[in-house]
């Protein structure tokens, strides 16, 4: 509380006047302000461990102001384990179930309260399931706590959210492998919780190992002499299996059955202890015990019973289970469920049941072990459910068993030779017409079970005698029946009779004929149901409604041997003596009522206290098949008469299920005939169709070869009608270029036609051509003259350059003369010498 | 009876492609035309020799559904081998096959053996996804790939006893660390603690996270001989399933 108070005082930071504390919700308001605004961490941290201080006393306001605020440090500050761990312890708080000092009872739904709001949001779910990963146990186990807590107050919903929340269940399987116990435990505690009625949860849990993990467990707890671990191990291994199918048959093909074995074994090998079994050791047996009986259980599927049922013989289960039945020092209750388990084991499974029959037990003499416990079923000093447990065991060592049945009535009829000791038939009839109301309410059911189904048995039985009294002639054991029926006072005895008479009369005409031949025996049963007392008595009513009900098997299961109350004489006495109506609704009265339902539902007896007990399972069963068939026989007058003529006719004792069953045998031999005929017609003509089809491929065959036959000479042919088509076509060619041909030859003709004319025409044109010759003369002359004429301008210009050069040779004479003092007039004449000539130059130049 | 290793595989693929039946016939060699919808998951088994040893496969058969998608994908983690299926007359069960492919790559051991199987391959007149596209979208996504039916039985046991080959590869090459029980997403620390404590619980027999278990028959105190499980496994005779 110091603490709890300083902590407030530094975390608030102003210290509260002495007189005038503030309220909680004002304090948590301060915080959660604190938490969400301060930028420090060590600030967020220490508002933290101030809340989680104060949701024990103020589990409402830190609940109501803080969750989200909280759930934001979750996802804000995830790194930071500590404050992570502070917020989880926060809101397991919260969220807890436990209820705190300080609270009313009235308000101890809070944490549900809590947990409703924390699931609304699937997120923080999730998150919450992330913090399994972390390591630290200051985070690692809050949230564990937490994530049970809400799987308390809200399964289904968290169910659901840890289902789809990716690796949710993958996370908590892991924890299992914690090495720190206290969070492994916890850890084992939530699966266990989380497994509940999820199928589906069941079955990834079991994927992940958890048949192996458990059994680990188990072993290194100490098995069944270990402690509330071994126990918590077993709850779920129990979860995961019960009615789950799939879980059952992963449990049988990984071989885990056979590791149920050794576990018991240690129970037979233990020392004894002197104070007896703990407590402790009691519950582990027991859960295993429910764990083997899930995998059996009368109402699973069949197949998969029967596997498991072999596999518990083979692998020695069945024989430890008797080994340990036959142990001194068990606990009654350890007891009780041990013969319940082996019951399911053997139920229905001939070698099983075999094997218990020949199991013995160590007294001494040595007995058969089904009859010691018959002997404890008889003693009224045995616990009641001990003694219901044996009666379900002795049900079903007989359950579809006619070898057993059988063996048990052969036990009561006289056998050749001696038999001195004791038998179970003989324990039984001992049980019957013993003083105790349970003792003859057991006895005579179990007898009853020895009878379904079997007409045999009932026959035989009806020859069975019994010697009451020493002196008194013997009595058959139908007749003590009866006597009982009328002498005891006590109704549930005079249940346990009847179910025996109903079973034994229903299906057999022997067994009816033998019950109505005995005096009184109608007369009781119409005397009781004539008499109008109105009761509210449930056994009262059971008791009438299961006698107006053997009346009904009476009438239907008749066949008329016995004169004084044949089918419609006897119908006839329950119309004027107590109403058709009524003993209708007499029948019907049973079938109402709350406890057929229960019975039905279960071949063991779910009863609590001796008192309840009155009906059997196997009873309810028969009731419910027949019950419609036997009203109709009482109602229906006018058709039974004609059944009743029927059967005189052919002298068979039927009932109508067994004429509709053989009229539907019928209807089927016919169709089944029909088929025949129509399948030999069928075959007929098929063979006929084969031997068609065979002709046909020959045909095909022959065909096929004619066809490639033909193919090739077609193929040549085609050939031929090709090179014929080039053929044809090169014809047309040449007679196209012939026509060509033709045509040049013709053009030819015409150019020669019109080169002659040209010729002509030539010839005419030569003939004028006269007047060109001189032309022609003349064009010549003129030609020569202009030749002779360049010639003479040549020779001009030749004379020309001459006479130049001579104009040079002469200028340097000149000069030379000159120089050498000489005058030129020599000279004059030179010049006019060659301006003569150029003068007759011109002249010649004129003339042309 | 005894194995040598322990195999999980887990059968995904979309509704009505045929995971049931064909599981069914794998396990109990028949073939039911009308099967109830599988609601979450179903388990079968059957023992099968390769190499002489014999090898238990655990098989998970999951609902193909969008609705039970989330419950499925808790079984990745744990399996070893993988069946995807599609239906060959259904073109959309092939298209949803990446879907599938992602969902098991992102959940699963990254060495999990996935194998593609195209199913219903009697109804080949009913056809819409041609062998071909199969055996490519194998290829491109490294699958190994197989038509089967479930109906005719045809390739059913090849696909199943493929599978084990490839996974038994893989263990002899030593991509599976069988031994090793691998906690990911954990402190170091914790993973050391949690060896030891294995050891000391004989927890070494377990390998969750590859879906393969040693048979029951090794002995728990020689944690050496891990690796040597042929003896036992074969001492049991092959050829019994």
């Amino acid at each position: 509380m110091e603490y709890f108070k300083s902590s407030i005082k530094y975390v608030v930071g102003t210290t509260p006047e002495p007189e005038v504390k503030p309220s909680g919700a004002e304090m948590i308001e301060r915080l959660v302000n604190r938490l969400q605004s301060s930028s420090l961490l060590d600030d967020r941290r220490d508002a933290c461990r101030a809340l989680k201080a104060l949701s024990r006393n103020h589990r409402v306001e830190v609940g109501a102001l803080a969750m989200e605020p909280l759930l934001q440090v979750l996802h804000m500050d995830k790194t930071d384990s500590e404050i992570v761990a502070l917020a989880l312890d926060t809101l397991c708080n919260i969220t807890s179930k436990e209820v705190f000092d300080d609270e009313d009872e009235a308000k101890h739904n809070i944490g549900e309260e809590f947990t409703e709001i924390l699931v609304k949001n699937e997120s923080s779910v999730s998150r919450i399931l992330m913090f399994l990963e972390e390591f630290e146990s200051k985070v690692r186990w809050p949230a564990l706590k937490i994530l049970s807590n809400l799987l308390n107050h809200k399964l289904k919903i968290v169910q659901e959210i840890i289902l789809v929340s990716p690796m949710g269940i993958s996370k908590l399987m892991d924890i299992l492998a914690d090495t720190r116990e206290v969070i492994r435990n916890d850890a084992l505690l939530v699966l266990i919780q989380l497994t509940k009625g999820n199928s589906n949860i069941q079955k990834i849990v079991a994927f992940e190992n958890a048949f192996d993990r458990i059994f680990i467990l188990i072993h290194h707890e100490g098995g069944l002499e270990g402690g509330i671990v071994v126990e918590d191990c077993l709850i779920l291994m129990l979860n995961l299996l019960r009615s789950n199918y799939s879980n059952q048959n992963f449990f049988k093909e990984g071989s885990y059955i056979q590791k149920l074995t050794p576990m018991f074994e240690l129970l037979t090998t233990c020392a004894e202890e002197p104070n007896g079994w703990s407590p402790q050791k009691m519950s582990n047996v027991y859960c295993l015990t429910q764990i083997v009986r899930a995998l059996v259980a009368p109402n699973g599927p069949a197949q998969s019973v029967a596997a498991c049922q072999k596999i518990m013989k083979s692998c020695g289960l069945l024989e430890t289970l008797c080994n340990i039945l036959m142990m001194v020092g068990i606990p009654q209750d350890t007891l009780t469920e041990l013969i319940n388990t082996v019951a399911e084991i053997i139920r229905g499974d001939d070698i099983n049941q075999e094997f218990l029959a020949n199991v013995m037990a160590p007294s001494n003499p040595p007995r058969p072990v089904i009859l010691v416990l018959l002997m404890s079923m008889i003693n009224d000093k045995q616990t009641f459910s001990l003694r219901c447990a044996v009666l379900y065991c002795f049900q079903c060592f007989l359950y579809k068993n006619v070898t057993k049945q059988m063996e048990l009535v052969q036990t009561l009829l006289p056998q050749g030779t001696d038999r001195p000791s004791l038998t179970s038939g003989q324990l039984l009839c001992g049980g019957i017409c013993s003083s105790d109301s349970l003792s003859i309410w057991f006895s005579a059911v179990a007898l009853s079970h020895a009878l379904i189904e079997g007409t045999k048995q009932k026959e035989e039985l009806v020859k069975v005698h019994l010697a009451t009294n020493i002196g008194t002639p013997p009595v058959s054991l139908m007749s003590q029946c009866i006597t009982l029926l009328q002498q005891n006072n006590n109704i549930q005895s005079k249940l346990g009779i009847l179910i025996l008479l109903c079973t034994w009369t229903a299906y057999s005409p022997a067994a009816v004929k033998a019950f109505v031949s005995i005096e009184f025996s109608v007369s009781y049963l119409i005397a009781l149901l004539s008499s109008h007392e109105f009761t509210e008595d449930v056994q009262e009513i059971l008791l009438k409604s299961m006698c107006a009900f053997l009346i009904g098997i009476c009438i239907h299961f008749n066949d008329d041997s016995v004169p004084k109350y044949t089918k419609s004489k006897l119908r006839d006495i329950v119309e004027n003596r107590i109403g058709l109506e009524k003993i209708q609704d007499t029948i019907g009265n049973i079938t109402k009522h709350e406890v057929y339902s229960r019975t039905l539902k279960h071949p063991q007896l779910s009863v609590k206290t001796s008192e309840e007990i009155l009906l059997d399972h196997e009873f309810c069963r028969l009731l419910k098949n027949l019950e419609t068939v036997v009203l109709k026989t009482i109602s229906s007058k006018g058709d039974a008469n004609n059944h009743n003529e029927d059967s005189h006719n052919y002298n068979l004792p039927e009932n109508p299920m067994i004429a509709q069953y053989k009229d539907l045998i019928r209807e089927q031999d016919a169709k089944i005939t029909m088929l025949i005929d129509t399948v030999n017609g069928l075959t007929k003509e098929k063979h006929d169709l084969v031997f068609q089809m065979d002709q046909l491929r020959s045909k095909v065959d022959s065909l096929v070869d004619e066809n490639k036959v033909l193919r090739a000479a077609h193929a040549s042919f085609s050939d031929k009608l090709n090179q014929a088509e080039n053929n044809h076509t090169s014809h047309e060619k040449c007679l196209k270029q012939i026509q060509i041909l033709q045509e040049q030859v013709k053009r030819c003709e015409d150019l020669e036609n019109q080169i002659s004319k040209y010729e002509d025409i030539i010839k005419e044109m030569k003939s004028d051509n006269s007047e060109n010759a001189i032309i022609e003369k003349l064009d010549k002359e003129i030609a020569e003259k202009t030749q002779s004429l360049n010639k003479l301008t040549q020779d001009q210009n030749d004379l020309l350059a001459l006479m130049m050069d001579q104009d040079k040779l002469i200028d340097k004479y000149q000069k030379k003369l000159a120089s050498l003092g000489i005058s030129c007039d020599e000279d004059d004449s030179c010049v006019e010498h060659v301006e003569n000539h150029n003068d007759s130059a011109v002249t010649n130049e004129k003339y042309n | 009876m005894s194995y040598a290793y322990l195999f999980k595989y887990i059968i995904i693929g979309d509704t009505g492609v045929g995971k049931s039946c064909l599981l069914l016939q794998f396990t109990d060699k028949r073939f039911q035309p009308v099967h109830d919808l599988t609601i979450g998951v179903e388990f079968g088994a059957r023992m099968i020799t390769i190499d002489g040893k014999q090898i238990k496969l655990q098989i998970w058969d999951t609902a193909g559904q969008e609705a039970f998608r989330s419950i499925t994908r808790s079984y990745y983690r744990g399996a070893a081998g993988a069946l995807l299926v599609y239906d060959i007359t259904r073109r959309e069960t092939f298209n949803h096959l990446t879907t599938w492919l992602e969902d098991a790559r992102q959940h699963s051991n990254s060495n999990m053996v996935i194998m593609l199987i195209g199913n219903k391959s009697d109804l080949d007149a009913r056809r819409e996804v041609k062998r071909e596209e199969g055996e490519a979208f194998a290829r491109e996504h490294g699958l190994v790939f197989m038509e089967t039916s479930a109906k005719t039985a045809a390739n059913v046991e090849e696909a199943f006893i493929n599978t084990a080959k490839e996974i038994y590869e893989k263990i002899q090459e030593g991509v599976f660390d069988i031994n090793n029980e691998v906690y990911l997403n954990k402190l170091f620390v914790e993973k050391i603690v949690c060896i030891l404590i294995e050891y000391l619980l004989n927890y070494f027999i377990i390998s969750k996270a590859n879906g393969i278990k040693i048979g029951p028959s090794h002995s728990p105190s020689s944690p050496g001989g891990i690796a040597g499980t042929g003896g036992q496994g074969s001492s049991q005779g092959g050829g019994c399933c």
